[in-house]
């Protein structure tokens, strides 16, 4: 073991930084942080979890192909992949392949010898038993049941319903429970079919109630095939034609209403907010009000709502930030083009972590789960999404959902599950409402949002073109026969209700949409001059006479709110008060000739006239009405939640990590021990001097020496190889503590050359 | 970007713009599976409904042409989730099928066995059926072949009634064309009923309905019962018939509250069929009393519940619904349906009014304000005695007679509800006024003088709402009128909507009470009517009488 782990890391040392990046960019967590040298990097490689994920990564092929190798010897592997895919062409250029990837991954090296850790990673590889050294340690069956001839000639033996029980087992999984498991049994004496096979060791007892198949005598079984149907290539996507055209424009008609969703939501909640769950997160009552209100089923209306706040549009805000509200961001959000918005929440939801589609659902506990709640967050849920979508945009058609899972199983065969079949579900259905996909295909826009392409540009001509007009009719309706500028949105919005919405939208007048409009200011004539002016035909005489009609009663009562009043019965006496200058902070308003408001409360106004000589009494007031407007509120700016996702490193990252490793690693062999401290005097130069010799030396790999105040503010000099500059600190390699370690920039005192 | 007449919103409503070059073929093309709503003079508007894509299943369309349609003439994309449920609604249709069985008589089959096991899962199935007949069929009580296409609607799987109906028995019937012709679209709805089996024929009102009806006996060539919503429209019946067709007086039977004739062809009202004595229907024999081979339901969109339950055991019967409109306001459009059947033929007003079958119209609402102490008494008036209150003013009656009296020499009717201002009416019009109480023979010897001509002013309550027939109306003053019911407003304006013979255009006036419920209930008809696609203007009192 300690030798073959030698072995690894010696063949680790011999790649070439090309292929150390390389195997960084796919196996991303070796390199974070970055380890001191190649033993280092060898012995995190090799951990189960290193391994294990990385064997999540590969494909079905891939995956066979190494499992092949723990139970075949090298030169084996050929043939007995061969056998599995019953010779399928491309056989042997998959083979190839996935022996490039496995040992771009380090999992295998040149040899074809499997990385340490990956065996038992593998274990039990194919759904095959243990060897039968491990079943019967050491006893004769297990040199028996090496020869594939003698196991043939043993299987041959047993009855039909031990050749049945044999059978079952063949394919895995290679145990099964039976009582007494440990019993004695020789072929002569067996009765039953289990005790025939105990008897000439084709089961072996591993356990007091457990049985296994050897793998020798599973592989007989399996005609020496590892693999039932292995498929070089991955499984064909099937689905249904679309008109390409067709699909894009739906796609498109679809991000546009996706947008327009979220904008209304976010003015819906902008008066009237929901509040946040003690718990985090939005009550199912609000999310169902949100669906109604926005004419949406619930999930989609959690998607919105999930999306938007991924965006950064909607955050808890307002007092003890109880309450969901549009973010400041909402508004730079809202006033730039569709497309422009599309793409915004598109990439929101690309990388949100979270799955809306569970919203209203409950978890194992059965506690339900709540939009916006933390429970919603899966780790994977971003990568899945961006697979799923990568699956679907690998083709023109409009794949199946049963086709794409196929393809993602096949892909990374170790992450199946019920739980990726869900939420491919969600992915596809929510890719559709979204308007990434159209009809099932995906859309241009959709696949430059996935490439990280601008997308808004491939969007924006198959968007509905804004109209400026609409169609009044004498059922007192007017149609939008497409979205409206925003101007005119905005006011027909206000003086009519919105009816039914879609590519077009339906408004109806009404008495209290009229009045609505009235009551913001305009007038009777100015309405209809506003209606005229953007309706294709004349304006319908019900419709004008609506509006003269709903005009004519329009503040005939005026309601308003005072303090207090003062009244009495003799006008000159309120002439009088009036004229009193010492009445002036009373800021009286004389509403007819015996009574007086004024906005000063009772109190103040009877201690005021008292003291101007009069002789008030109080009089009880009931009935007082405070009206109040809903003011649009917003929250503070809160930063958008960055949602880290599962990008793949940079490369210059990558470059830096393999740099320092390389520097760390020949620090290890040439130099065990750190080199001195360079006498002399320590180097100065100005900071900017220090920044770009840095980055220099970063550039041509060189070594540099520094002078560098330590924590305890020390002045000490090193010999570094500099590798990475970032957030005020560099990265290097220090030969003089023969480490990695990071410095802060700006307590390097300067730079010079090392010669 | 596709310049289609049509744009398909997400709440599955079409809106059409009819000026456009192609909306005539979009027309043509929808109307098969979605019902059209709102008619006013630039965008109609069409609605997907379940039951208008099952009518169109049962017409022969499939999902496949309704997809198309909506995507070929749309303006915008089509949401992916409206076409995914047309397609899903569509498949609901027919996976169950009522078929006859040699030995079992009548089985329910599915062409998809999860379906049938949920169907018979349900409670209120069971009782229907019968022995399960291997995997995909299921016996039905013959007596439940009407009930259970109810109780399958409703649970959204409606059944294709394959089972066929009775020839029942015999009797020669023609339509006599002399003088007159069957116009192309009667023709059509006949033939596209007798095709179907059983339906429903939408056509506007004055679009003779009457005659589609007698266009499907003579394609029946059977003994006929046909069922009207009062004794006026028996008589128009059997006076139609005898002008339309070979039939004689002495074969066609009246039964009313009156009469008890029953005859090859008989005309029996809803109301004696729904009599009751001693909580019995007493007049159920009618349906057995002979083996009827056709059912004609007048104004289905009237028909009373228990005649559907009468209905739902005369299934084996052909069945043929006349009707405006399929809209009522009871909500049972899903009966209709599953007991009379799919709708088999519609054709809108504004098309039969291009077409010049039915008079266009005018219609006027005519504001009148009270004065301030009937303000006073409105305001203090209780809750339910103010609609009473308004409709009634005695302003009302000045501009009544200022109306009359601007349309002297052409035929006027006034109709109301209260009977107090129609007497009241009559009496400053110098007019007879027809009201429940008034005979049948006073009724129509009234009617026949309004006819004539003789008489130029006639003052009707509600009964005079259904079913009459007065060509010469060319203009109908509503002085009050219950609250705003849509079908109402249909058959008021039927009056109207008359073809007449100098081709003039007819007007509709409703005065109104300026700012109480009045107003309101005329908001109702105001939007009613413009749906319909009526011009329609308000002008203030003051306007008529000076």
């Amino acid at each position: 073991m300690e030798r073959m782990s030698e072995g690894f890391t010696e063949w680790l040392r011999s790649r070439s930084d090309e292929q150390l990046r390389v195997l960084a960019m796919s196996r991303p967590e070796l390199i974070t942080p970055v380890p001191a040298n190649v033993p280092g990097l060898a012995a995190r490689a090799g951990t189960p979890s290193a391994v294990g994920r990385a064997l999540d990564r590969l494909d079905g092929f891939t995956l066979a192909v190494a499992e092949t190798l723990v139970v075949f010897p090298p030169d084996q592997l050929s043939p007995a992949i061969r056998r599995a895919t019953c010779d399928a062409p491309g056989t042997d250029e998959a083979i190839g392949r996935a022996l490039a990837t496995l040992t771009e991954m380090a999992l295998v090296d040149d040899e074809r010898r499997l990385a340490p850790g990956v065996q038992d990673a593998l274990d039990p590889p194919a759904g095959l038993g243990q060897p039968a050294d491990r079943v019967f340690r050491h006893d004769e069956r297990a040199i028996t049941l090496a020869d594939p001839r003698a196991v043939r000639k043993l299987i041959a033996q047993v009855g039909p319903q031990a050749r049945a029980a044999l059978d079952e087992l063949a394919w895995g999984p290679p145990s099964g429970r039976v009582p007494n498991a440990r019993r004695e049994v020789s072929v002569e004496t067996a009765q039953s079919p289990i005790e025939q096979l105990l008897a000439r060791g084709l089961l072996g007892a591993i356990g007091d109630e457990t049985v296994t198949l050897p793998r020798e005598v599973g592989l007989v079984l399996r005609d020496d095939r590892l693999h039932r149907d292995l498929s070089p290539v991955p499984p064909p996507l099937e689905g249904v034609t679309r008109r390409a055209d067709l699909a894009s424009r739906t796609a498109a008609g679809q991000a546009f209403s996706f947008v327009r969703s979220v904008e209304e939501l976010c003015e819906l909640w902008s008066v009237d907010p929901p509040g946040v769950l003690r718990t985090g997160g939005l009550a199912i009552r609000d999310l169902r009000r949100a669906a109604q209100q926005l004419d949406v089923p619930e999930w989609t209306a959690a998607l919105i709502i999930e999306v938007a706040h991924a965006a950064g549009l909607i955050a808890a805000g307002g007092p003890a930030d109880a309450e969901w509200l549009p973010t400041l961001s909402y508004d730079l959000w809202r006033a730039r083009q569709t497309e422009d918005r599309w793409e915004a929440v598109a990439r929101a939801w690309l990388s949100l972590d979270r799955v809306p589609g569970l919203a209203g659902s409950r978890d194992d506990r059965d506690r339900l789960l709540n939009v916006l709640h933390p429970d919603l967050r899966r780790g994977a849920a971003a990568e899945i999404r961006r697979r799923v979508l990568t699956v679907v945009a690998a083709t023109e058609l409009a794949p199946s959902q049963e086709s794409v899972l196929a393809r993602l199983t096949w892909e990374r065969p170790r992450r199946r599950g019920a739980h990726l079949a869900r939420l491919t579900e969600f992915v596809l259905r929510e890719a559709e409402v979204m308007g990434l996909t159209g009809l099932g295909v995906m859309s241009p826009h959709g696949r430059a949002v996935l490439t990280g392409v601008k997308a808004a540009d491939l969007l924006a001509p198959l968007l509905p073109e804004p109209v400026d007009h609409v169609v009044l009719q004498a059922d007192l309706t007017a149609v939008a026969p497409g979205p409206l500028t925003g101007e005119l949105d905005r006011w027909l919005g206000l003086a009519a209700d919105v009816e039914s919405k879609g590519g077009a939208t339906v408004y109806r007048f009404a008495e209290g949409s009229i009045r609505r409009v009235l009551d913001a200011g305009q007038s009777a004539e100015e309405v209809l001059a506003t209606l005229a002016r953007h309706s294709t035909t004349p304006v319908p005489q019900p419709l004008s006479y609506l509006v003269t009609d709903v005009a004519r009663r329009h503040g005939r009562l005026r309601v308003g709110s005072a303090s207090s009043y003062l009244r009495c019965d003799d006008p000159a006496v309120l002439d009088e008060l009036l004229a009193d200058r010492r009445a002036g902070v009373l800021r009286m308003r004389r509403l007819a000739p015996t009574v007086l408001v004024s906005k000063a409360s009772r109190a103040t106004m009877l201690d005021s006239l008292r003291a101007m000589g009069y002789a008030p009494v109080a009089e009880s007031l009931e009935g007082d009405v405070l009206i109040t407007r809903a003011d649009a509120r917003r929250t503070e700016a809160q930063p958008v939640r960055q949602v880290n996702g599962l990008a793949a490193p940079e490369a210059e990252v990558v470059t830096a990590a393999i740099r320092a490793l390389r520097a760390g690693d020949r620090a290890l062999l040439s130099r065990p021990d750190p080199v001195g401290e360079p006498g002399g005097a320590v180097p100065r130069t100005p900071a900017t001097a220090t920044i770009s010799a840095l980055q220099e030396a970063i550039k041509q790999g060189s070594r540099v020496w520094i002078g560098y105040l330590d924590s305890q503010g020390q002045a000490t000099s090193r010999i570094l190889e500099p590798a990475r500059i970032e957030g005020g600190y560099l990265t290097a390699y220090d030969e003089t503590r023969a480490a990695i370690h990071r410095f802060v920039l700006h307590r390097i005192t300067g730079v010079a050359d090392v010669n | 970007m596709n310049d289609g007449p049509l744009i398909v919103q997400s709440d599955k409503t079409l809106l059409l713009e009819v000026d456009h070059e192609r909306a005539d073929e979009c027309r043509r093309a929808i109307a098969p599976f979605a019902e059209l709503e709102r008619a006013p003079e630039h965008v109609h508007t069409y609605r997907i409904t379940p039951l208008a894509l099952w009518n169109a299943r049962a017409a022969g369309h499939d999902a496949e042409q309704v997809i198309d349609a909506l995507i070929g003439f749309s303006r915008y994309p089509v949401p992916h989730a409206l076409l995914v449920d047309v397609a899903e609604t569509m498949a609901r249709y027919g996976r169950l099928r009522l078929e006859k069985h040699p030995v079992h008589g009548l089985v329910l089959t599915s062409t998809d066995r999860a379906v049938l096991e949920e169907v018979l899962r349900a409670k209120k199935v069971q009782p229907m059926i019968g022995e399960r007949l291997g995997g995909d069929s299921v016996a039905v009580h013959p007596s439940e072949r009407g009930n259970i296409k109810q109780m399958l609607l409703k649970l959204g799987w409606p059944a294709e009634d394959l089972a066929g109906y009775v020839d029942g028995e015999a009797h020669p019937i023609a339509l006599t064309e002399e003088g007159w012709s069957l116009r192309p679209y009667q023709k059509e709805a006949a033939d596209a009923f007798w095709h179907g089996g059983s339906g429903v024929v939408v056509l506007p009102c004055g679009a003779g309905k009457t005659i589609v009806g007698a266009a499907a006996m003579a394609h029946a060539q059977a003994t006929t019962l046909i069922l009207v919503t009062n004794t006026v429209s028996v008589h128009q019946w059997k006076t139609e018939l005898i002008k339309r067709t070979s039939l004689t007086e002495d074969e066609i039977g009246e039964y009313t509250g009156t009469k008890k004739e029953i005859r090859p062809v008989t005309i029996a009202t809803y109301q004696v069929m729904t009599a009751k004595r001693g909580g019995v229907y007493r007049h159920l024999e009618l349906f057995d009393a002979r083996d009827w081979g056709l059912v004609v339901y007048d104004e289905v969109h009237l028909l009373p519940a228990p005649i559907f339950r009468m209905t739902a055991d005369l299934q084996a019967r052909r069945r043929v619904g006349l009707t405006a409109t399929l809209v009522r306001e009871d909500g049972r459009e899903g009966d209709v349906f599953s007991l009379i059947g799919p709708k088999r033929y519609d054709a809108p007003w504004k098309e039969m009014e291009n077409q010049g079958y039915i008079a266009p119209a005018d219609c006027v609402e005519v504001r009148v304000t009270l004065r301030d102490d009937e303000r006073l008494a409105y305001a203090m008036a209780d809750t339910d005695e103010r609609y009473r209150f308004a409709a009634t003013t005695p302003s009302k009656l000045r501009v009544t007679e200022a109306l009359v009296k601007k349309h002297a020499g052409e035929q006027v009717l006034v109709i109301g509800q209260y009977i107090d201002q129609l007497d009241e009416l009559g009496e400053h019009l110098n007019a007879p006024v027809i009201k429940g109480e008034t005979k049948v023979k006073e009724r129509e010897r009234l009617f026949q003088a309004f006819r004539d001509k003789e008489l130029q002013v006639l003052v009707v309550s509600k009964v005079a709402n259904f079913s009459i027939d007065l060509p010469e109306a060319a203009v109908a003053i509503q002085v009050s009128g219950t609250f705003g019911s849509r079908q109402e407003e249909a058959q008021r304006l039927g009056r109207v909507l008359r073809p007449k013979a100098d081709g003039g255009g007819a007007r509709f006036y409703s005065i109104v009470s300026r700012d109480t419920v009045d107003q309101d209930f005329a908001a109702h008809r105001q939007r009613f009517l413009a749906e319909q696609g009526y011009a329609y203007q308000i002008i203030d009192a003051d306007d008529v009488l000076t």
